[in-house]
């Protein structure tokens, strides 16, 4: 045999075909998580040269309690568009959990918490209905849950006439309003939902099956997925976060509104994104979103502290929605990600 | 047209020169290093193969002369100028051109204009003219043999190995200096037209790129070839000087022995454990079957022939029109693959299309390969970090997959690891009964000798087997009985020594009398049957 031109270094080896090639000791999902959070404690520091009132612990405590809106809405986006969907139900969902509640539960009598629950369930049954569209009637999500919106949004203004009445909720005050151990119950309680979303969409047997199915359909199928359920389980569980947000807005604020959810479906969708997860499904994780939902919160916090008008305000805003959309992709965390090498 | 583009004539380029040359590439995509060091010369008018496993850096490379991947190091020459395309665009305005294993071709356009894309409008003129387009690409498929087929077709329409021959049309129109085909007969019966192609093309002083697993193919029109191996190029030799062995030697490392089948007893007296009584729909028209315990039936099978539909009702992705499946002597009537895995002993399925069926290709290859019994991997519902990994080494160790890759996502893996990560998947599920739908399509001698060992041991442990499969060796290797499927029937069942090419290929294209009753089906495809009896020859 002539070997024509030989590979030096491929000659050594020629022996034994020991596969010299590694893998990236850090993906980039660690690197996006990280960097958001980096970029959390930075804007939090830096604040403090635009007004000496931020940067304070107690503004810490103000953006976490902010942020559990926005993190428990997006945690159920988040499994949304993990499968490869979009749920645009969110604020309609959260504020019929909010009328419902103030509605039927009020303030006054003590024993009618038992009865959120049921507000859950209705919310359940909203993202029931908008997934048996979508799995069913074949749907596109986007339409499906845009449709839900509308529906839900006009019976509310039918139910309320246009005058939502009734007070907070006992549980839902003092979930939002009640210290613990020296810290403000909802930040407890941010502790403890984020801990169990990642065990969920990270550890947990569905989370494994929604990452399959985002991924896949077609193959997950063939595997032996069960795929229809798991098409269903992130819409029904995506409208119970919304409720669950819903009550927490109202125990925040004391009492609904309308459109007390609208404000939140860009910032549910963006802090998905931002946390590193495609937009196309599949891929991402709970904490990286948990890390956009606290940025977008950090941002939203210092502009307002800045005292702008309400109109540039919310200009501001959406810009910074878009930028963050921009630069935070995955492309940049997986560039990133190479470095480490 | 050749004329128009204004390339250059053949008389300025010396024959045998050094028409492309690459050294020291390198490229890595995020997580893995698909090409270390690779160094390759291409001369003028002459067929030069690349050799190597699934996973040794042929389709990095490719990608890299194409310009569809920029190298991270290294550097390429194209007839003494630097050459360093940034988008495949590029390289063709270099008259580099390529026609890819995982066709280009666009399917809801015509031929004529998946000829010419991108420049559809004539030079100069803003406007496409219909007439002219569909002229000009009768034009191109005439020059290149193909006139039997209709410029004005819809690509998608057209059997595969039509687009196939088409995508390989194509890059040779546009290759004025190196052609790059890759595995150009995956899907086509015959060589015949394919060489006769590359014939013209070397006349005409285009270097070309020949990248196969078939070894006796490349012998045939390659002269020279350069062998990769995880990521590095080893040498190039002359085909004319190194033996097979030798070959094989650069390509793993060892030498490969061909394992016989060896001699089984016939099935019998094995109980029935998956049976189909006169199944139809999807392609099928009345087929029967028995797979007996312990059994490896193959089914042999023209393009189109209805084995995708059998396969595809068996594993529950399909309903019958007609029939009865049993599985373990109960009529069963399953309408997913999760409810065929859960029926009776179990039946699980390896599809046709590994990265559009197959694997999940964002997940890691331990995940792949439990995930049709996630519950069980998990505990009360919970998985922990290194559990799936665990579950799934058993069956990795099975079909020799290294156990690292199992940390990976699949989709940084090479075909052969991938398609070794989806056969463990179907062995770990449990089932007694496996589906395997071309088995090894695509994937290099040491990953199919793996599949073999793992599909022969679980026949052993008493497993029952069907699968088809493209290339007729495997099923001589393999089967213990074979079924031939012609125009959706069984046409003839063979048995032991009878499973020899000779007499499968004839009974593949419809010749001699029926085993069974009822009548013959005319041939759906003359053309294709007579690649076929060509490539047995």
């Amino acid at each position: 045999m002539t070997v024509m031109n030989e590979n030096p270094i491929a000659q050594a080896g020629f022996q034994q075909s020991a596969d010299t090639r590694r893998s990236a000791r850090v993906s980039a999902e660690t690197v996006s998580t990280l960097a958001v959070a980096a970029l959390c404690v930075v804007l939090l520091v830096g604040a403090r040269f635009i007004s000496p009132s931020l940067g304070s612990w107690s503004q810490v405590e103000t953006v976490l309690v902010l942020g559990s809106f926005l993190v428990v809405l997006s945690f159920g986006q988040g499994l949304v568009i993990l499968t490869g969907g979009l749920d645009l139900s969110l604020p309609a969902v959260a504020t019929l959990s909010g009328i419902l509640a103030t509605n039927w539960v009020g303030a006054s009598d003590p024993g009618a918490w038992c009865l959120l629950p049921v507000v859950l369930l209705a919310c359940g049954c909203v993202g029931f209905l908008s997934a048996a569209g979508i799995v069913w009637l074949k749907v596109p999500p986007f339409i499906m849950t845009l449709a839900m919106s509308i529906i839900v949004s006009s019976l509310l203004l039918g139910y309320t006439k246009g005058t939502p009445r009734g007070a907070a909720p006992d549980a839902a005050v003092a979930l939002m309003k009640g210290h613990l151990l020296g810290l403000p119950a909802p930040v407890l309680f941010l502790v403890g939902f984020v801990l169990l979303g990642w065990l969920f969409q990270s550890r947990s047997v569905y989370g494994r099956y929604l990452y399959a199915i985002g991924t896949n359909v077609e193959a997950a199928r063939i595997a032996g997925a069960p795929v229809t359920a798991m098409r269903i389980l992130p819409y029904v569980i995506s409208a119970l976060s919304a409720g669950f947000a819903g009550l927490m807005l109202v125990g925040y604020s004391s009492g609904a509104t309308l459109r007390m959810g609208d404000s939140y479906l860009l910032p549910s969708i963006a802090a998905v994104v931002i946390g590193g997860s495609s937009i196309l499904g599949g891929r991402g994780t709970f904490l990286g979103t948990v890390g956009g939902a606290i940025l977008l919160t950090t941002l939203g916090t210092i502009i307002s502290a800045i005292g702008l008008e309400f109109g540039l305000r919310t200009i501001i805003e959406g810009a910074i929605v878009l930028v963050a959309l921009l630069l935070l992709r995955e492309e940049l965390f997986q560039k990133l990600g190479s470095l480490w090498r | 047209m050749t004329d128009a583009k204004g390339r250059p004539g053949t008389g300025e380029r010396h024959p045998l020169s050094r028409e492309m040359r690459a050294a020291g590439l390198s490229k890595s995509y995020g997580a893995t290093v698909a090409l270390e060091h690779a160094d390759i010369a291409l001369k003028a008018g002459e067929v030069h193969a690349l050799l190597g496993e699934n996973g040794a850096g042929k389709s990095t490379l490719v990608r890299i002369f194409t310009g569809a991947v920029i190298p991270d190091r290294g550097e390429m020459q194209l007839h003494g100028e630097p050459y360093a395309p940034r988008s495949i665009l590029e390289a063709r305005r270099r008259e580099v051109a390529t026609a890819f294993q995982e066709l280009s071709l666009v399917p809801n356009l015509s031929v004529a204009q998946n000829f010419l894309l991108p420049a559809l409008a004539g030079a100069g003129s803003p406007l496409i003219s219909r007439r002219h387009v569909l002229a000009r690409g009768a034009d191109i498929l005439a020059r290149h043999g193909l006139g039997r087929i209709d410029p004005a077709a819809c690509v998608g329409d057209l059997p595969l190995a039509e687009r196939q021959r088409i995508e390989i049309a194509r890059a040779i129109e546009n290759a004025g200096r190196v052609l790059i085909l890759d595995e150009p007969t995956a899907s086509l019966a015959e060589t015949d037209w394919l060489f006769e192609q590359i014939a013209k093309a070397r006349a005409r002083g285009v270097a070309i790129l020949y990248i196969s697993h078939r070894l006796a193919e490349v012998r045939e029109i390659c002269t020279s070839a350069t062998v990769l191996r995880n990521g590095r190029s080893i040498g190039t030799v002359g085909l004319g000087s190194a033996s097979d062995g030798d070959i094989f030697e650069m390509m793993v490392g060892h030498r490969v022995e061909h394992a016989r089948r060896p001699a089984r007893v016939a099935g019998a007296a094995r109980a029935p454990r998956l049976a189909a009584e006169d199944l139809a729909g999807h392609g099928l028209r009345g087929v029967s079957l028995q797979l007996g315990e312990g059994e490896i039936l193959g089914v042999a099978a023209l393009e189109g022939q209805g084995q995708r539909g059998l396969f595809r009702l068996l594993a529950g992705l399909q309903t019958p029109t007609g029939g009865v499946i049993r599985v373990d002597g109960r009529a069963a009537a399953y309408r997913s693959p999760r409810a065929a895995l859960r029926c009776g002993s179990g039946i699980s399925y390896l599809p046709e299309e590994r990265k559009t069926e197959g694997i999940l290709a964002g997940l890691s290859a331990a995940t792949n390969v439990v995930l049709p019994f996630l519950p069980r991997v998990g505990r009360a519902g919970f998985i922990g970090r290194h559990d799936e990994a665990k579950a799934a080494q058993p069956s990795a160790d099975e079909v020799a997959l290294n156990p690292r890759y199992l940390a990976f996502a699949i989709g940084d893996l090479s075909g052969g690891n991938q398609q070794k990560a989806l056969m463990a998947r179907t062995l770990a599920t449990g089932a007694r009964t496996l589906l395997l739908f071309d088995p090894t399509r695509g994937v290099d001698v040491g990953t199919k000798e793996s599949i073999y060992a793992a599909i022969r041991a679980f026949a052993e442990r008493g497993g029952s087997v069907l699968f088809y499969s493209s290339e007729l060796p495997e099923i001589v290797q393999l089967a213990d009985r074979c079924l031939v499927l012609y125009g959706g029937q069984v046409f003839r069942e063979l048995e032991g020594d009878d499973i020899a090419e000779q007499k499968l290929v004839a009974a593949m294209i419809g010749h001699g009398s029926r085993a069974a009753t009822g009548h013959v089906p005319a041939p759906a495809a003359p053309a294709h049957a007579h690649a076929a009896a060509e490539s047995a020859r």
